[in-house]
């Protein structure tokens, strides 16, 4: 499956990955450090001397070049620094462990955005112009309209209050996270929230590619050679029907990062997304910076997941 | 003080606080104070959540009152409050002995003192934990010690990891004997010696192997309290054991203490009501509950009778800007400045303040007076030396007439109450709900248009310290119970939190002679200096603060009085 | 100029081109007619923009006075969605909450059309080195979580509704330019593009009378698909606290001031978060028809 030019261009594109995951986060540095005040400010003991040490304990008082320079370095070592908010917590071992939370609430959203979206497309596209095909498509465009809060505000309402009863309130993390899997019921919830509006966009994408696939010769041999309609369509017009639907995995998942801001904080859920907002209004903008580059990094590596998952799905594509 | 993260803390132990009394009976009546040892958990484990992760545990760093609801469980100081308030002996076996100048301090040390590592208290680790919050708690409560002679040395140390320099004031003729000498006599010391901030003992052997972050890590991390901490996941939960054979006194009853550091305390007080959790509110969140999750308890039968309400020591008001924009800031001439007792100023301010009907206020922004009251008795709060009484307060009368009226002679054509904007910051939920409040009320009561404008906390910080504001959120909890730290911080030319510049001669001459006082002399000044800013209208008060807290019925002694929750040693898990 | 009877000149052909294009118009107008959720998505959107211009005028109450009614209370006959949790009137704050929503809406698509235009004409007509470079800036953009910098950018500048329509508007250009380089692209290689440049018609000319008037229909698409985006990162701004400031209200900060209340008084969250959501899909219906309508060939 790898010829010798699908490894020559995992290597390019594996470089990619670390020159984008460095250029944004030296963006979002070099941003960040023209905004005014930050987390060291005390209101009780505003002590210039006192200031300026703790400055000093951060590298704050160098040039900006030089302090790029060490970030830049630390990012190549895995380094990105200590919070301002929080002393002595080390960034990188934060978010590794924030990063294994949000992805598993993250990888649910993706299982739910995938399940769905497709069944959606396909139905809707096997039963074209019957209602089936109206109430699927109407679904679809309902779900990317409703905010992923106000998704989450009624699965709130209806699991967390409604039915309390059944649910006994765990449809979220109320504590910290108690372990991998072991909180399943609890990533079901948050999971279709962050999911919902994608699985909306995946379903619109696999109906359109599902009727163009239906409509294709080796289609109709296929139905003319006697296969039953559900064979076809599994065998033959669902696999090539997805080609473009991969194309959206890597939107999908800036979408997910992004939505999961919204998401881990209505649910309480201790992952990146919880992490970025915190920081970001406290202004731990060390934290804030390693979360950039955080993102940049997996949001690289879900588009070369993509690139290689293209060569799979479609034999024809060769890189 | 004024806040969430940072500030001046809290840290007495006043149950001279009448309202504190009541609160910590009733918490105890909910337990079973009166047979404690007879029916006991088997299982003494202390649950609780905190909405925010541990700033610093480090004497010299630390400032959070959320920090000091931990801290004060795991390090020690020469002196401690009691629950009248009184400074009682901690380490030190008495109180001090002080010379017949006011100058020297000299303390006895508990001989059997020791850190849960084994090591003996000595009365140099003393030596080096002051000189250590002096010369690196320039940001924190180090300043405590700046009337303890060789203090302007120290504090200017820089690298003290590296060029440890003592304080020459202080001297050990044997290892538990301990003299401080003062510059001046200072009659607040006592009371600074016995807050859990910059003056409880660490020991040097084990802060010297990493001086910025021996306190996260629970195998330096070493105190001479009974607890001890022994796992901490940052912004995940912290854990604290009992220490076997503690050197002090009541032995810990409560073995394992777990905080959950959580996204809110709306799903704090849901796993509460799980059982998850043992209590809400300690750990510095007695304010941080949701408006709305409070109501909804006090329509439950069951939960309402486990939800106590302390008053807290902490004000906020209306800061006006009385100084010049500083130079370079951008910041417009302040209409409010000048004009102290009289004159269109005095008017302005006085009109802003009478425009709000604060009893409307506490009803909305407080929720039915739920998270706050009206501050009508002085900017220092109720229950602490310095109040000037219930409803004392001019300013803090609605007056819509003389508002109108004020506000006709303070700005005949309207240009000068054009544009103004009013800045805080939204951190809290109080903050946010005051400043839409008093907005709405400018505008319905006065017409006035008042810009809101929130800031993020620490930036807002940075602005108002350095004078950039016109008008804006003001707030102060105070450190212990003592008027001189309501005065000298906020109200006094060149006050570290004096955000509004402002500045009164005849204040600045009663505070000067009372802080030069024994207390009880010094209270009638205080107040002299608290009315004289009153006819300055030197602020537009707005409310006290209160801590909500939920205890399970089974727990014994737990509570809080105004300033801190009290001592987890003290409590005890009853079975249920 | 002179020409040769019987040559078409460009001029002629424009003006067929302009007919064409009317009857194009005309036929598209037919398809949305024929398209009920479109149109039902009109009439729901003229009466949020009605409700937006009333509000200027008149609200049942006011939007900032508080305690008008017990904090939390649901709806009665005075209060038709109830008060928030300061006691104001719920109505009163979504009527105007439709201004923030429809100028963030409106106010972004305008400066995505402008910046996408500009840069996807130049890429496109230009073509080289400029294209590569601009498609390089483009794609890097792609790569960013686009509201994690909206957010950036907001607490960089400071919270006004001015900073919010620009921080969005940075993070939205992408598609747009896309699309204009994309349309132009193909157009300059056309026929009757071809013919006006022969005929001596400059650079300008010809992107304004040419290729921008073809260009329209996917435009105008991409910006109605475009409103409810940045309506909905308004919202999430509104929701992280980084909204307009208060007591403006918008209805993500609505939402997000009555979240803890869901257990007591969820009106507070749903009537914004209705709100928000239809308006969202009318926007989003209405980009479906209109689509469906411009493109008939990507019709069902």
């Amino acid at each position: 499956m790898f010829t010798r030019g699908s490894l020559l261009y995992i290597g390019q594109r594996l470089i990619l990955i670390l020159f984008t995951a460095v250029a944004v986060s030296s963006i979002v540095f070099l941003g960040i450090h023209r905004l005014p005040g930050n987390a060291l400010l005390n209101e009780r003991h505003p002590d210039p001397a006192a200031q300026a040490e703790l400055l000093h304990y951060y590298h704050l008082d160098l040039p900006l070049a030089q302090q790029y320079f060490l970030f830049v370095g630390g990012v190549f070592h895995g380094d990105l620094g200590e919070s301002l908010v929080n002393r002595s917590v080390q960034i990188t071992p934060l978010l590794l462990r924030e990063a294994r939370v949000s992805a598993e609430v993250g990888g649910a959203a993706i299982v739910f955005t995938i399940g769905i979206g497709i069944v959606l497309g396909v139905i809707a596209a096997v039963r074209q112009n019957t209602w089936v095909d109206y109430v699927a498509t109407t679904t679809s465009v309902i779900g990317y309209s409703m905010p992923n809060f106000v998704v989450a505000s009624l699965l709130f309402l209806f699991f967390g209050i409604y039915f309390y009863k059944w649910t006994g309130g765990t449809i979220y993390y109320n504590s910290g996270w108690t372990g991998s899997w072991g909180t399943l019921d609890q990533i079901v919830v948050p999971g279709f929230a962050l999911g919902f509006p994608y699985a909306s966009i995946v379903a619109r994408l696999t109906r359109a590619s599902m009727l163009e696939v239906i409509r294709q010769d080796y289609v109709r041999t296929a139905r003319a050679k006697g296969l039953t309609d559900r064979i076809v369509i599994i065998r033959h017009a669902l696999r090539n029907a997805l080609i473009p639907v991969v194309t959206i995995l890597g939107p999908l998942v800036i979408g997910i990062v992004t939505g999961s801001v919204v998401i881990e904080n209505i649910f309480g859920i201790p992952g990146l997304g919880k992490e970025f907002a915190t920081s970001i209004l406290q202004r731990d903008y060390n934290i804030v910076i390693g979360l950039f580059t955080f993102y940049a990094i997996i949001i690289a590596a879900a588009n070369l997941l993509v690139d290689l998952l293209y060569t799979v799905i479609d034999p024809r594509i060769r890189y | 003080m004024s806040d969430l993260f940072v500030g001046k803390l809290r840290a007495l132990r006043p149950l001279a606080v009448i309202g504190a009394i009541g609160v910590v009976v009733a918490a105890c009546g909910n337990g079973t104070s009166t047979t404690p040892s007879a029916s006991l958990a088997a299982d003494q484990t202390l649950r609780f959540p905190s909405d925010s992760d541990i700033g610093t545990l480090d004497p010299a760093q630390i400032n959070a009152e959320t920090d000091v609801e931990l801290y004060q469980n795991l390090f020690d100081g020469l002196l401690k409050f009691d629950d009248t308030l009184k400074v009682i002996p901690d380490i030190a076996t008495a109180l001090p002995t002080i010379s017949a100048d006011g100058m020297t301090y000299t303390f006895k040390l508990n001989a059997n003192a020791k850190f849960w590592n084994g090591h003996a208290v000595k009365a140099s680790d003393f030596i080096y934990s002051f000189s250590r919050s002096a010369a690196e708690g320039g940001n924190a409560y180090g300043s405590n010690f700046d009337h303890v002679v060789g203090y302007d040395v120290v504090s200017k140390t820089k690298d003290w990891a590296h060029n440890q320099t003592m304080l020459s004031g202080m001297s050990a003729p044997d290892d538990h004997t301990l003299q401080i000498k003062l510059i001046s006599p200072w009659y607040v010391f006592s009371t600074e010696l016995a807050l859990a901030s910059a003056a409880q003992v660490i020991d040097p052997t084990v802060v010297n192997t990493d001086d910025a972050n021996w306190w996260s890590k629970p195998a330096t991390a070493v105190g001479t309290g009974p607890y001890k901490m022994v796992s901490y996941i940052p912004k995940q939960s912290a854990a604290f054991d009992a220490v076997p054979n503690w050197w002090g006194s009541p032995q810990p009853t409560v073995q394992h203490v777990k905080i959950d550091f959580i996204a809110d305390m709306s799903q704090g007080v849901v796993k509460y009501e799980q059982g998850g959790y043992d209590l809400i509110g300690y750990g510095g969140m007695g304010s941080d509950t949701p408006t709305a999750d409070i109501i909804r308890i006090q329509a439950d039968p069951t939960l309402s009778k486990q939800l106590k309400f302390v008053n807290k020591v902490r004000t906020i008001w209306v800061q006006y800007a009385f100084g010049p924009p500083p130079s370079g800031s951008g910041r417009a001439q302040s209409v409010f400045a000048g004009d102290l007792e009289s004159g269109p100023a005095h008017d302005l301010r006085l009109a802003f303040s009478l425009a709000i009907d604060r009893t409307q206020m506490v009803n909305v922004a407080c929720a039915n007076g739920i998270t706050c009251s009206a501050a009508t008795g002085g900017l220092i709060t109720k229950g602490l030396r310095g109040y000037v009484g219930d409803n004392s307060d001019p300013l803090a009368k609605f007056d819509l007439t003389q508002a109108k009226a004020l506000l006709k002679s303070g700005d005949p054509t309207g240009s000068k109450t054009k544009n103004l904007t009013y800045y805080y910051d939204p951190n809290k939920a109080i903050y946010k709900a005051t400043a839409e409040n008093v907005a709405s009320q400018w505008q319905t009561n006065l017409g006035i248009h008042v810009n809101l404008q929130p800031i993020d906390h620490a930036a807002f910080i940075k602005n108002y310290t350095a004078h950039n504001y016109v008008l804006f959120r003001e707030g102060w909890q105070a450190d212990y119970d003592h008027p001189q730290d309501w005065f000298d911080n906020l109200f006094i030319k060149g006050g570290g939190s004096n955000g509004g510049d402002y500045t009164d001669p005849k204040v600045e001459a009663l505070v000067k002679k009372a802080d030069a006082e024994p207390l009880d002399a010094a209270i009638a000044d205080y107040n002299a200096a608290s009315k004289q800013m009153m006819t300055d209208a030197a602020y537009a008060p707005l409310a006290y603060f209160k801590g909500e807290f939920m205890f399970k019925p089974y727990l014994i002694h737990a509570g809080s009085n105004n300033f801190n929750d009290f001592y987890w040693n003290e409590m005890q898990i009853g079975s249920h | 100029m002179a020409t040769a009877p019987g040559l078409v000149t460009p001029e002629a052909y424009v003006d067929t081109l302009a007919r064409e294009q009317s009857s194009l118009w005309g036929d598209a107008w037919r398809r949305l007619r024929r398209n009920r959720l479109a149109l039902a998505s009109t009439v729901f959107l003229t009466f949020v923009i009605l409700v937006a211009i009333v509000a200027q005028f008149w609200l049942p109450y006011s939007y900032f006075a508080e305690g008008i009614a017990p904090i939390y209370q649901g709806p009665t006959a005075q209060h038709l969605l109830g008060v928030d949790d300061l006691g104001r009137d719920i109505l009163s704050r979504i009527m105007l909450g439709s201004q923030v929503s429809l100028k963030v809406g409106i106010g972004t698509q305008v400066i995505v059309i402008a910046v996408g235009v500009v840069v996807g004409l130049i890429a496109g007509f230009y073509r080289g080195v400029v294209d590569t470079i601009i498609s390089t800036i483009i794609n890097i953009f792609y790569g960013i979580p686009d509201l994690l910098v909206a957010l950036v950018l907001v607490l960089l500048l400071g919270r006004s509704l001015g900073i919010i329509i620009f921080a969005i508007a940075f993070t939205q250009w992408m598609t747009m330019a896309r699309l204009v380089r994309g349309q132009t692209l193909a157009l300059r290689e056309r026929e009757f593009v071809e013919a006006a440049r022969a005929g001596g018609a400059k650079a300008n000319k010809i992107i304004f009378r040419h290729i921008l008037p073809n260009a329209l229909g996917p435009m105008i698409v991409q910006a109605t698909i475009g409103v409810p985006m940045a309506i909905l990162f308004e919202a999430f701004l509104s929701f992280l606290g980084l909204g307009v400031p208060p007591p403006t209200p918008s209805w993500g900060a609505m939402a997000a001031d009555g979240f803890h209340a869901l257990r007591i008084s969820p009106h507070i969250v749903l009537a914004p978060a209705i709100a928000l959501s239809l308006t969202l899909m009318a926007f989003n219906f209405l980009g479906d028809g209109l689509r469906d309508a411009l493109d008939p060939r990507q019709k069902r």
